[in-house]
């Protein structure tokens, strides 16, 4: 197979992407979480994780522990957290929280292996060390930790809220790999976000995580911010940059005031206009490629020797909740508040708010009020957007073969919606491939969208999505 | 006691046998079928044969076919799916017997006790034939090549019972319980290198008298080794002759 139309740089066309930049989901799922069904609960969960310890060879497991607490309030996030100041309200969270790890482990044979745990939020290292320690123990006694060299144990990481020993500490614990907020360095814009956090202090906890043997480094920055420029973010990258992270994120700020409350702190006349945003973006492209990154898809690059890299040249790239992976066979049990699991052909939403979350576990239920069971034309719509997403390439003979049908028969509806996107060069179809060309990598999530069965055409009413730049 | 040797799974059939029988034919799959082709039997007994046969309806995943104790009144036929057999000793431990195949038979070890030794439950959706013993039986005393059919069906099923008796390791076991599957896959004009497994790897162990962990172990170094490739519940034989070596002595081929 040829890599290299997928594995070129992104070319960068302003006038391109402000055409047809739209709203769209990421991908990190299909179908994605907005159309998960109440009617999967937790006799639907546990009857999936019981099959799941039933094949021949049971997948091993990836955990995802969610820790929604931040002090305070970061105006541009649209995660899932709890602003608090107040510590008990962590400490009677991880009661429950380990109360949800038994119930969870017990559903699981020891004999399957943990070889990725991912620790987001919220601010993970809002905890202190000993409740990691004590949360790492829980986590130990309910699953079983693969050997060492094999895991993959990510921690996102708030570099304010470090202390001297906090990377030492969290490397005792079994993290290997960490992801630290940035976001800009730009001073008049961490004060629209909200968000002061110093170059020095930043640099220096990148370096203690280094020292602690963490194996990878990750730098998340986000373009589109309120009052970014060209001139800040361009001193953002350069610092960024000289810090050699393993990976980096350059994600795009969705602004959607009316779905995150706290994006209502931002003044709209802060905005940067739609020519800004993508010029941020063009920038950051562009000095990432000339620093030697890699870009991997969507918003992540990597030096071409990081693992993901390599995967992506072997073509194993993966994607799921976590964003790009090496480990696409693993099970993914999701733990606490908002977490969201994929065991077997089933995805599992817990309750998205606390008091939801408390209720479940305080009666002794699991918390899992979602979810969705992949039917085969899911499953295949799946495999389709993946190898889109990851590879830029997808073999249409080859997917016809796999499964029997004529690919250009069955999803005619699919390629005829993407004549526009052939027109414009952003995919090209031939030699029975479906590639997407450099043009068209900043818009995969488009040509994804074109396989999407449940999105609302035009007329329809659809969920809300970010931009897709 | 053991039914059928290492009895097995389902597969995906290379082509689609015919599912059903009517009255100048068996189903393809049916344990009787080879009782009519070598005497090219008359019409009217043939006829009288499919006369005791009935068909059950389709049977779900997770329900009994019989218990342990009922009284015996009928030998099954699988025509579709996979029934496993089982009991549970004192301990309340299950014991797993047996995994069954289309074209296999159920409760011929119930003859002489004359109730159901073990417990017969769908793993997947099953379809039965059902044969009236007392009939069957007498009906046998006047079609040689029936009664010859029903003692090989048993000294068959005699003879896997102790299969697994033997100090066979892991490996040997594994490879053993892969290749009969293939082998009475193929037999019934199914793909002898394309495997479901419809049973539990705790249903495997068990019948193989493993752990549950050692099963994984060693299908993934079988994986390794390229002897075979396993998806979810599929097994793809990649190398069917030096599977087939390491069964040998289990299967005493």
């Amino acid at each position: 197979m040829d890599p290299s139309p997928s594995l070129a740089a992104p070319a960068f066309d302003a006038e391109l992407i402000a055409r047809h930049d739209l709203n769209g989901p990421r991908y990190t799922s299909y179908p994605t979480a907005p159309h998960f069904d109440v009617l999967f609960g937790e006799a639907e969960y546990r009857a999936a994780a019981a099959a799941s310890n039933e094949e021949p060879i049971p997948r091993p497991l990836s955990l995802y522990v969610h820790l929604p607490f931040c002090p305070s309030p970061c105006f541009y996030c649209g995660c899932n957290r709890v602003i608090t100041r107040n510590r008990t309200e962590i400490g009677a969270y991880l009661v429950r929280l380990e109360r949800e790890i038994a119930l969870q482990a017990a559903l699981f044979d020891r004999d399957r292996q943990v070889l990725q745990l991912h620790m987001g939020g919220g601010t993970p290292n809002y905890l202190d060390l000993e409740q990691m320690a004590a949360l790492m123990d829980a986590l130990r006694s309910g699953f079983t930790f693969g050997p060492e060299s094999l895991r993959e144990f990510s921690i996102e990481i708030d570099p304010r809220l470090t202390g001297a020993g906090t990377m030492a500490g969290l490397a005792r614990l079994g993290f290997n790999r960490a992801s630290f907020g940035v976001q800009d360095f730009d001073p008049a814009v961490q004060e629209a976000i909200n968000r002061i956090q110093g170059i020095e202090e930043t640099l220096g906890v990148i370096a203690d995580a280094r020292a602690a043997g963490f194996r990878s480094v990750s730098v998340d920055l986000i373009y589109g911010l309120p009052l970014q420029s060209l001139e800040g973010f361009a001193r953002t990258l350069e610092i960024v940059i000289a810090g050699r992270p393993d990976r980096i994120a350059v994600y795009g700020y969705a602004h959607l005031p009316e779905v995150f409350k706290a994006q209502r702190q931002i003044d709209p006349a802060d905005m940067p206009p739609a020519s800004t945003r993508l010029a941020l973006l063009g920038l950051a492209i562009d000095t990432l490629r000339r620093a030697g990154y890699q870009y991997l898809g969507m918003d992540h690059f990597a030096l071409p020797q990081d693992e993901l890299a390599q995967a992506q040249s072997a073509g194993d790239l993966q994607r799921n909740f976590q964003g790009y992976s090496t480990h696409a066979e693993c099970d993914l049990v999701g733990l606490g508040v908002s977490a969201i699991g994929k065991v077997g052909d089933c995805y599992a939403a817990n309750a998205r708010d606390l008091t939801g979350y408390y209720a479940a576990i305080d009666a002794g239920h699991l918390a899992v009020m979602r979810g969705h069971r992949l039917t085969e034309d899911d499953t295949l719509r799946g495999s389709i957007i993946q190898a889109l997403m990851c590879s830029g390439d997808l073999d249409m003979q080859a997917f016809s073969e796999r499964h029997g049908f004529d690919f250009g028969q069955r999803y005619a509806a699919e390629l005829n919606r993407l004549e526009p996107l052939v027109s414009d060069g952003l995919v090209r179809i031939e030699a029975g491939h479906l590639r997407v060309t450099p043009r068209g990598r900043l818009l995969v999530r488009l040509v994804a969208m074109a396989f999407d069965a449940y999105l609302a055409r035009p007329g329809e009413k659809a969920p809300r999505y970010s931009r897709v730049i | 006691m053991t039914p059928s040797p290492l009895s097995l799974a389902t597969a995906r059939p290379a082509h689609k046998p015919h599912a059903e029988g009517d009255e100048q034919h068996f189903c393809t799959t049916c344990a009787f079928a080879g009782v009519c082709l070598p005497g090219g039997y008359e019409k009217s007994a043939l006829a009288e044969l499919q006369c005791l046969i009935e068909h059950t309806d389709p049977i779900q995943p997770g329900r009994h076919i019989f218990r342990v104790n009922d009284p015996f009144h009928a030998v099954y036929a699988v025509r579709a799916g996979t029934v496993k057999t089982y009991v549970v000793d004192d301990e309340g431990r299950e014991q797993v017997l047996g995994f069954f195949l289309p074209g296999e038979l159920i409760g011929l070890d119930a003859i002489h006790p004359a109730h159901y030794p073990c417990n017969a439950l769908a793993l997947d959706t099953v379809t039965l034939c059902r044969f009236s013993f007392p009939a069957i039986a007498s009906l046998a005393a006047r079609m040689p090549n029936l009664q010859a059919q029903l003692f090989r069906l048993m000294s068959k099923d005699i003879a896997a019972s102790s299969l697994l008796a033997g100090d066979f390791s892991a490996d040997e076991r594994l490879a053993a319980f892969l290749i009969s599957l293939s082998d009475r896959l193929a037999n019934r004009g199914y793909s002898a290198t394309r495997v479901h497994l419809v049973m539990s790897r705790a249903d495997i162990a068990n019948y193989l008298r493993l752990a549950t962990e050692t099963v994984s172990r060693v299908l993934r170094r079988f994986q390794d080794e390229n002897l075979i490739e396993v998806e979810r519940r599929e097994v793809a034989i990649r190398d069917l002759p030096r599977l087939k070596h390491l069964a040998r002595c289990v299967l005493r081929t």
